[in-house]
């Protein structure tokens, strides 16, 4: 909402400096975008008279003048002198005063006059036209002022056109200040002072033009669609320009001025934020000597060509004005209807002054992506109480500004009248909420300023009757006058305390420590964290070849802003591995990455979908380049399964196991180089190798590893505590083992055969070589060493007892293995 | 005195082995030499039988005094050796401190989730909960209970992100492009689940993503995240609405800062605010950073709506309560002034790794 500021001030005192209110404006919660000045970009050009005018020597249309611009130009005593300027006007005399603009002037859009020759002839500046000024559209000679002008003052000084406008932001809830008496009002409560609006209004109704009631009746089809409608009738409408101040209004407000009778409509609006529509009444059918305006739904296959040209077809949410019930002439609340314009040849007017239902506004606006002045403030809702007096306003306008006949009396359909809103404000309550000292005297005050009549109490704690403005349709309920009471008495100055929360604990749950646990561990692991949009595309698990099984249908969304963010995703790989390729394509070659997050698994017949968290990482590269003392291998398959492992650890989890992945369950993972991650014989995820088809879909050349595990099982397999366990205090005999076993045999079942062999005694076994060589150990073989510790927990070992529960491993383990002992 | 100036002359000599002693093993051969069972003082004890008995205590006293001398000499020298030795190794092993030393790369924390995790610190320390609900929503927790009447604007499909309903069975037609079901644009209704399942006194905080359809540029992401907190106790006032929103400023943006609170609207507070933090370049005289408004705005807020209580069943004349939301990644570029929030989503280590 553009707010001049000099016609603010014709309804209500404002302090000087315009600043000052735009403080106040943003104290109460009238957001300020920009302070414009206007006028600002033209200087130079000022009031003067024409001293003397012979024709131009090589022009048979040009005047070389002798311009009198007071001290503006004077000789080297300081004198004033006449400046010569060369003009192609044709409507002025010697003597006449006007408008000059000097050597070095700036005029709207920037455009600077500079000394030049016309046609041989010096010109020392530019006698203005009102277009040149900016003021309207009269380009048909130079302004000519009144005889008792004065000469060579400041021009815009002297018409008062400097001017500042405060664009505010309104909230959707106070369509009130949509208009500038609302603001007014506003502006009232927040300082204090009186409005002294005047309102035009009708000095004649003509008994020549006939009653309105006579020419036009009105049908409301369905008063749920439009509460209100008024038609009155002017008569003989002049169309022709506007008078200036009008023009300089509505320009202010942010339109361009159009014709007498358009400017009007619009000034209204601005001026009471009621919405109004001309039609030019003799574009209307006729029968029996009257016009039948109808409000109804639209209906399906209709449609209307809108005023900017466009045709819409309409639903029947929408609501039409219509022309004895056939063809639409308006839509209703949004734009008027190309066939019944206002243009040169218009006599008659039919102005509409109506209320529409706010809903089917704001949705026909939204279904037709169109937005009017008009449809701004009917979707947050107009003041329907008011419309008839609008009426009279923008008659009176009519009457004043376009020479045009006032019919009598008007006719209004208004079937339900609108009730104001009485509220009951205790002045404890509001206190009480506030947590502030707000003097009852202070409620009342600012209450009735804002428009409200208010009946108090006797003292300072009783209640209050408050009746609301039929303009603020935010004001129903007492606690809508607490936020009234609180902004204008200032949200800053309420002094700023905790809430004891009696009988209240907070604090992160088991769970949440342990998500956060999960992520530490993974950073102390060596992986980033990272965040991808939990859109998909829509091809994405196919790309990936990732079957959908087990994974709902996607949630697809109607309107997505792209294509490939079309649907919710069901697996974070795949925006993982788009990071990885965004790096490698940066040139960042080591990637590490993991993000817990959400997917979205679909049902049928389920309007929300599954959402369960998933952790997930990406490696690939090294995990450094290689420094002067440390070199880095290339990430494989095991350095993702030790993160799997220290992430598990971490959290607790026992009887973990990997178990080879099925290629045909994970066609999206390198056969051989893919694991089931599981827990307590639950299945948690994955980890493996991404295949190489799908890492060239994403555009990747290098190997990745990932893992992708269900948070839910993490959650609630870990354990914050595991039994503590004997610190040893005797010696151990640690004795090396190397067996030959064949290839197949994993070593989950070769360290388990050891484990079972090796009785009481037998407290660890670790692997520490795996070796391959077809000449020393066959082909088809492999050794694989172990470190085996003996160890009782009552007495030192001795070295017979270690040397039999050995040899009694070794024959179980040859035998259990079908291995041998390596010498 | 002949055996006097052989002990002398033992003396003597061992010294001068000593001198020559450089290493430990060196050190040995002089020990053995003369106090090992053959060596010279040993032997020297070994005939003290044959002196005279009355030369015997002064010769005894004297060949103590020369073992004593000669076993402090050597172990003077094995000292002296070892430190020696020592040095020799500390100057063989002299590093280069400034060579870069042997570090480990643990990963980082996304910059939006350390913001997050602090939020959540801040309000843990309050006493609150820190609670979550589902990011494909319905219309009635993300705008019905919320107060947003049917026809609002932020329901469009221009702000709002739906998805296909699955279950549209028995439902009323919609405005093209809308559903039931949506991607929350807020974790407000959060709120309103949490007030259905718990009775006050409530204390909670909702972080987490929503999401609206802005096209991705500098300032705007169509996934963001956001953290709604709520309060709904007896007795709560617009005071300690601002009491725990500056404590949670000054915690998050300096103790120093100054926070200004401006009225506003939002369908489901009423009274409602946004709050602004003062500038933290220019401290509130106006510069580029705040626009030369010298605040920068932080969050919104206000005392929950009475309606919203009519939703869940909580009776607004026992209970009040407040709200608020606040923007990570806008505290995120406001704190590091990211000069574009896309960075935190393309996954870039170079990125990632400066927080």
């Amino acid at each position: 909402m553009r707010v001049s500021y000099e016609w603010l001030k014709s309804m209500v005192d404002l302090p000087q400096d315009p600043q000052d209110l735009v403080r106040e404006f943003v104290r109460t919660g009238t957001e300020v975008e920009s302070v414009e000045r206007v006028g600002a970009e033209i200087t130079g050009v000022v009031t003067s008279q024409v001293l003397e005018k012979v024709p131009h020597p090589n022009s048979d249309h040009m005047y070389v003048c002798k311009m009198d611009v007071g001290s503006h130009n004077v000789d080297e005593d300081g004198n004033p002198v006449p400046l010569q300027v060369v003009c192609g006007a044709q409507n002025f005399e010697q003597g006449d005063k006007t408008v000059t603009a000097l050597v070095g002037a700036t005029l709207p859009g920037g455009v600077k006059i500079k000394k030049g020759k016309l046609r041989g002839i010096e010109s020392l500046g530019m006698n203005c036209s009102s277009r040149e000024l900016g003021l309207d559209d009269d380009h048909s000679g130079i302004m000519i002022l009144p005889k008792d002008a004065p000469v060579g003052v400041d021009f815009l000084e002297w018409r008062g056109l400097t001017d500042t406008v405060i664009d505010c932001e309104i909230t959707p809830n106070r369509p009130d200040c949509l208009s500038m008496l609302g603001m007014a009002t506003e502006v009232s409560a927040m300082l204090d002072e009186d409005v002294h609006a005047e309102l035009p209004s009708i000095a004649e109704e003509s008994a020549d033009a006939g009653r309105t009631a006579d020419l036009v009746d009105v049908t409301i089809d369905d008063p749920s669609l439009c509460p209100r409608y008024t038609a009155r009738v002017v008569r003989n409408v002049k169309i022709g320009p506007s008078p200036e101040w009008l023009a300089r209004r509505v320009m202010a407000a942010g339109s361009r001025p159009i014709n007498n009778v358009v400017d009007v409509t619009n000034y209204v609006m601005y001026l009471t934020g009621q919405p109004l529509h001309a039609f030019d009444l003799g574009k209307l059918s006729e029968r029996d000597g009257k016009r039948h305006i109808v409000v109804r739904a639209a209906r399906e296959g209709e449609s209307i060509v809108t005023l900017d040209g466009q045709e819409r077809d309409l639903t029947p949410d929408m609501a039409v004005i219509t022309d004895d019930g056939r063809t639409p002439v308006a839509l209703a609340g949004v734009m008027g209807g190309q066939n019944s314009e206002i243009d040169e040849g218009t006599v008659d007017v039919l102005l509409e002054s109506a209320s529409f239902e706010k809903g089917h506004i704001s949705r026909t606006s939204r279904n037709l992506d169109l937005m009017s002045e008009a449809s701004i403030r009917y979707e947050r809702q107009v003041d329907t109480a008011r419309c008839a007096d609008v009426s009279n306003i923008a008659a009176a306008l009519f009457e004043a500004c376009c020479g045009a006949q006032v019919c009598e009396g008007m006719v209004d359909e208004y079937p339900v009248p609108a009730l104001p809103a009485t509220i009951k404000l205790r002045p404890d309550r509001v206190r009480a909420l506030c947590g502030a000292p707000i003097q009852t005297s202070f409620m009342a005050q600012r209450l009735r300023r804002l428009g409200c009549q208010v009946s108090e109490g006797e003292g300072e704690h009783d209640p209050m009757t408050v009746v609301a403005p039929t303009n603020r349709h935010d004001l129903t309920r007492e606690i809508d006058l607490v936020e009234e009471v609180l902004r204008l008495w200032g949200e800053g100055d309420v002094e700023p305390t905790l809430p004891a929360a009696r009988n209240h604990a907070g604090g992160l749950s088991v769970e949440q420590r342990r998500t956060r646990k999960i992520c530490a561990t993974l950073r102390s692991a060596g992986l980033s964290e990272t965040s991808t949009y939990n859109f998909a595309d829509p091809r994405d698990l196919e790309r990936l070849g990732m079957p959908e099984r087990g994974k709902g249908i996607p949630v697809k969304i109607l309107h997505p802003l792209v294509a490939d963010q079309g649907e919710m995703r069901r697996d974070m790989i795949p925006g993982l591995l788009r990071s990885v390729a965004y790096n490698k394509d940066h040139g960042v070659q080591n990637v590490h990455l993991y993000e817990l997050g959400r997917v979205f698994f679909g049902h049928e017949g389920k309007s929300q979908p599954d959402e369960p968290t998933y952790v997930a990482g990406v490696m690939s590269g090294r995990w450094a380049d290689d420094a002067w003392n440390k070199k880095y291998a290339n990430l494989d398959f095991y350095d993702a399964k030790g993160v799997v492992e220290t992430l598990l650890e971490a959290l607790r989890i026992t009887k973990v196991r990997f178990r080879v992945a099925d290629p045909d369950e994970y066609p999206w993972l390198q056969p051989g180089r893919a694991a089931e991650v599981l827990a307590q014989g639950e299945l948690l995820g994955w980890v493996g190798n991404i295949h190489p088809r799908a890492l060239g879909n994403f555009g990747i050349d290098d190997p990745v590893v990932a893992f992708e595990l269900s948070e839910a099982p993490l959650l609630r397999l870990a354990q914050d505590e595991l039994p503590y366990q004997e610190v040893p205090t005797l010696p151990g005999v640690k004795i090396d083992l190397a067996l030959v076993v064949d290839e197949s045999m994993s070593y989950e079942q070769v360290s388990q055969r050891i484990r079972s062999a090796g009785g009481k005694l037998l407290a660890s076994v670790e692997l520490f070589d795996v070796y391959r060589d077809e000449k020393r150990v066959g082909a088809g073989k492999k050794s694989m060493a172990f470190s085996l510790e003996y160890r009782a927990a009552d007495h030192t070992l001795s070295s017979e007892e270690v040397e039999r529960a050995h040899n009694k491993l070794v024959t179980k383990v040859i035998k259990s293995t079908g291995g041998e002992v390596r010498g | 005195m002949a055996m006097s100036d052989d002990l002398n002359a033992i003396q003597e000599q061992v010294d001068q082995m000593l001198k020559g002693a450089k290493s430990l093993e060196d050190l040995e051969r002089v020990r053995v030499q003369a106090l090992g069972k053959k060596g010279s003082i040993t032997t020297i004890m070994h005939m003290m039988g044959k002196v005279p008995p009355e030369e015997r205590p002064t010769m005894g006293k004297l060949a103590n005094t020369v073992r004593a001398n000669v076993q402090a000499a050597i172990e003077q020298r094995k000292v002296q050796l070892a430190r020696e030795a020592m040095e020799r190794r500390f100057s063989a092993e002299e590093a280069d401190v400034t060579l870069p030393g042997r570090r480990l790369s643990p990963g980082t924390q996304h910059l939006v989730n350390q913001i997050r995790e602090e939020i959540e610190d801040i309000f843990c320390g309050l006493g609150y909960t820190v609670e979550d609900g589902p990011f494909v929503e319905t219309t009635y927790y993300n705008f019905t209970a919320l107060n947003a009447p049917e026809d609002h604007p932020s329901r469009s499909a221009k702000d709002t992100f739906y998805v296909e309903d699955n279950a549209p069975e028995g439902k009323e037609a919609h405005v093209l492009g809308e559903s039931d079901v949506l991607l929350r644009t807020q974790t407000s209704g959060v709120q309103v689940h949490v007030m259905e399942e718990k009775k006050p006194p409530i204390y909670m905080i909702c972080p987490g993503t929503v999401f609206r359809p802005d096209t991705p540029d500098a300032n705007h992401l169509p996934q963001f995240t956001q953290v709604e907190g709520l309060v709904v106790d007896e007795g709560i006032t617009f005071g300690d609405l601002k009491g725990t929103l500056d404590y949670f400023t000054r915690e998050i943006f300096g103790k120093d800062r100054a926070t200004r609170y401006r009225p506003h609207f939002f369908p489901f507070t009423e009274p409602s605010c946004e709050v602004d933090v003062s500038c933290g370049v220019c401290h509130g005289e106006g510069c580029r950073f705040c626009k030369g408004t010298g605040w920068l705005e932080i969050l919104g807020c206000g005392m929950v709506d009475p309606n919203v209580f009519g939703y869940v069943g909580i009776d607004p004349e026992k209970y009040s309560g407040f709200a608020f939301g606040i923007g990570v990644e806008r505290v995120a570029a406001l704190r590091y002034d990211l000069p574009d929030l896309r960075m935190l989503m393309t996954g870039d280590m170079r990125f990632l790794r400066q927080f």
